[in-house]
């Protein structure tokens, strides 16, 4: 794993007496999305500021491209591409100027940092309103730039620290397919939520981090495993359906079936893979189905699991 | 270098296309001359009146000649009109109680034997109830050729006591009341630290508004944080003291230019002049470095940038109006010291220096004094706990 791109080893930060990140590690190989998935308050902020090398960590380390990152340290900052949470652009300056004063100042220059700059303009969708002061923007816009920003320099790790708060439904949606856009490119992307929707979506692997310590983490497969998740098919119509419930509970794969005047509850180890079997079966015993619903685990039950509480608390 | 000069050129863009930095640098000191120019531009073009002087003195006393003969050659000396009237005491009472002159001077009958033997003697000076300022200058002319006179006393009861022949005592009082000082003060130019009002209230609003001029600059620093940018150029593989330096350079160009266009279109509009453009420009370099190093301290404690401003305005108005930004100050014992360390009282008394014709080398004083401030406050800020953007 020596080719991570990120490497976070024991983390730790605190303020006064909260340690507001506690023995934090994670890694990212390249072209890897990592979600960092907890409600507000739970770390990640934290967390990113000091893999960013915003503040330092009191104990643990970070690894950029296989550099050690601290504040003081410059070299593995040139690897980076950081999208704050809040939007960081200044208003008095275009959108073309926002992005040559941050391109210039992470070394890019003459016919190189043009070129870079229009490229990135095309890309969040500003070219043709490059020219105007970024006060001027919709909200939409402004956050497209703010990430337009993160990507100049074509960075190996790119942090995206919350970057769909606050933002209209279609601005959101475009934000996270430029998001799946870049890790399909090859870029390692810290992408911080705590949108489980979001997280579900974008995310190679998902930490899930709560009171500064990151409870678990693995694709969301194996953190559905990691509570011993089941699928559930709930079967509505008319029919006899205690008696097919017999024939439904012989299915390799169901492990309970329940059910009542109008409807089943099967509870299954795959429902998608069974429920064609389980529908045909259904009928075979002279069922007239209404509707068919499936319901598989989330990260939301994996959090409240893990946590005890709910991502939005 | 490249980084420095790449933010600093940004943020200057910035604050070019931010009016409120135009109006607070630059319309609200102009308009501010402007009114106290209307206000108070009247002291300096005082006009004396003509003043009439009624005189009782010996014929035969020489002495007493001498001192109507002072009088009367007060005329047409800066701006006065004296008209001397020689009538006997009564009738000089008489135009005193009547209006008739503004002063009356009575010499008694015996002043010149009486000053040349050392003998007490006095003249009686009669001010008009509505005599004005005239007769004040007339006064005080008086009474510097009375001590003259009075210095011949002395002579001759030091030569009396000593047992001087009468014909050398004579010659000593002679030379006593009319040889004239043994030393004199010459003013150079240079060394005239006063500046007329009109010049005073350019340079003091320049000086004050300089304040708050650098205080966009800095304040800077906070506004980035509160944006978020801060975080962002942090993230960027500069070295930290880069975004530092930049906000420094910014408020110290900003206040340069800033005084500047005050000296010069204050200048214009006042009529007032500062002299040699080098040592002016040298002034006002270090009057900026000054102010910069006192917002820097105020970033350091200021948490917003809303505090910070409040922090600046306080800053500015105690500096400027200590400095004698809107009116002359003036204070004894340490106090005095104190307000001599003043920046803003530094740049007016190197403007006054240089608008006397003095030069680059007549302004070491205030140059020390404003780059001694820097230094002392950018020290000070290195101590002081940072509650601010850089915590």
């Amino acid at each position: 794993m020596t080719d991570d791109v990120l490497v976070v080893d024991s983390l730790v930060r605190r303020f006064g007496d909260l340690t507001a990140v506690d023995g934090v590690s994670f890694r990212i190989a390249p072209g890897e999305t990592y979600g960092l998935l907890g409600p507000n308050g739970a770390g990640k902020t934290t967390t990113i500021s000091m893999v960013a090398g915003l503040i330092a960590a009191d104990e643990g380390t970070v690894t950029v491209a296989g550099q050690p990152m601290t504040p003081r340290t410059t070299g593995p900052k040139r690897h980076l591409g950081l999208v704050p949470q809040e939007l960081a652009i200044y208003p008095d300056l275009t959108g073309r100027e926002n992005l040559a004063l941050f391109g210039r100042l992470q070394g890019l220059r003459g016919a190189a940092l043009r070129g870079r700059v229009e490229e990135v303009l095309s890309l969040i969708g500003l070219a043709d309103r490059a020219k105007d002061r970024s006060k001027e923007y919709s909200g939409g816009m402004k956050r497209r730039l703010n990430i337009g920003i993160g990507l100049l320099n074509r960075p190996t790790l790119l942090i995206l620290d919350e970057p769909t708060v606050g933002v209209d439904p279609q601005s959101r949606h475009a934000i996270l397919e430029s998001v799946e856009a870049l890790s399909g490119e090859g870029m390692a992307v810290l992408y911080t939520t705590h949108y489980m929707e979001e997280a579900e979506r974008l995310c190679d692997r998902i930490g899930i981090i709560d009171s500064g310590r990151l409870q678990a983490e693995g694709t969301r497969d194996e953190l559905v495993r990691l509570i011993g998740g089941v699928d559930t098919i709930r079967l509505g119509g008319t029919g006899d359906l205690a008696g097919a419930a017999d024939e439904l509970r012989r299915i390799p794969g169901v492990e309970r079936v329940e059910t009542e005047r109008r409807s089943a509850v099967l509870t299954v180890k795959d429902a998608p893979a069974l429920v064609a079997q389980v529908v045909g079966t259904a009928a075979a015993h002279g069922v007239t189905l209404a509707d068919v619903e499936i319901s598989r685990p989330d990260l939301e039950s994996v959090f409240l699991h893990l946590t005890g509480k709910g991502l939005r608390d | 270098m490249r980084q420095l000069l790449v933010l600093t050129g940004s943020d200057l863009l910035q604050r070019a296309r931010d009016t409120s930095l135009f109006i607070f640098a630059l319309v609200v000191p102009l308009a501010l001359m402007s009114v106290f120019n209307l206000v108070f531009g009247s002291i300096e073009q005082l006009e004396l009146e003509p003043v009439t002087v009624a005189v009782s003195a010996p014929a035969d006393d020489d002495m007493a000649g001498v001192l109507v003969e002072v009088v009367r050659g007060l005329k047409g000396q800066a701006g006065l009109d004296v008209t001397v009237d020689e009538v006997d005491a009564g009738t000089a009472r008489d135009r005193i109680d009547d209006g008739d002159a503004a002063l009356a001077l009575l010499v008694p009958d015996g002043f010149g034997q009486a000053a040349r033997m050392g003998e007490p003697t006095s003249v009686e000076a009669l001010r008009g109830d509505e005599a004005g300022i005239e007769a004040d200058v007339v006064l005080s002319v008086v009474d510097g050729v009375l001590e003259q006179i009075g210095a011949g006393a002395v002579t001759a009861r030091a030569g009396l006591a000593e047992g001087v022949p009468p014909q050398e005592l004579a010659d000593l009082v002679g030379a006593a009341t009319s040889g004239g000082p043994a030393y004199t003060l010459e003013q150079g130019r240079a060394s005239d630290e006063q500046l007329d009002y009109g010049s005073s209230l350019v340079a003091g609003q320049a000086g004050l508004f300089l304040l708050f001029t650098v205080g966009f600059g800095v304040s800077g620093l906070l506004l980035e944080r509160e944006n978020g940018t801060l975080a962002r150029l942090r993230s960027m593989p500069i070295p930290g003291w880069v975004v530092v330096a930049s906000k420094a350079l910014v408020s110290f160009v900003l206040g340069v230019v800033a005084t500047a266009v005050l000296l010069t279109v204050g200048g214009w509009l006042f009529g007032a002049e500062f002299g040699s453009l080098p040592a002016v420009a040298v002034l006002v370099m270090c009057a900026s470095a000054a102010a910069t190093s006192v917002m820097f301290l105020i970033v350091r404690v200021a948490r917003t940038s809303e505090q910070a401003g409040i922090a600046t305005s306080i800053v500015a108005l105690v500096l400027g109006i200590g400095g004698g930004a809107f009116f002359p100050v003036s204070a004894t014992g340490s106090l005095s010291a104190l307000l001599d360390l003043n920046p803003v009282s530094a740049l007016l008394r190197g403007l006054g220096t240089t608008s006397g014709g003095g030069g680059l080398g007549d302004i070491g004083v205030p140059v020390l004094v404003m780059l001694g401030f820097a230094v002392v406050m950018a020290s000070v800020s290195r101590l002081v706990p940072d509650r601010g953007v850089l915590a």
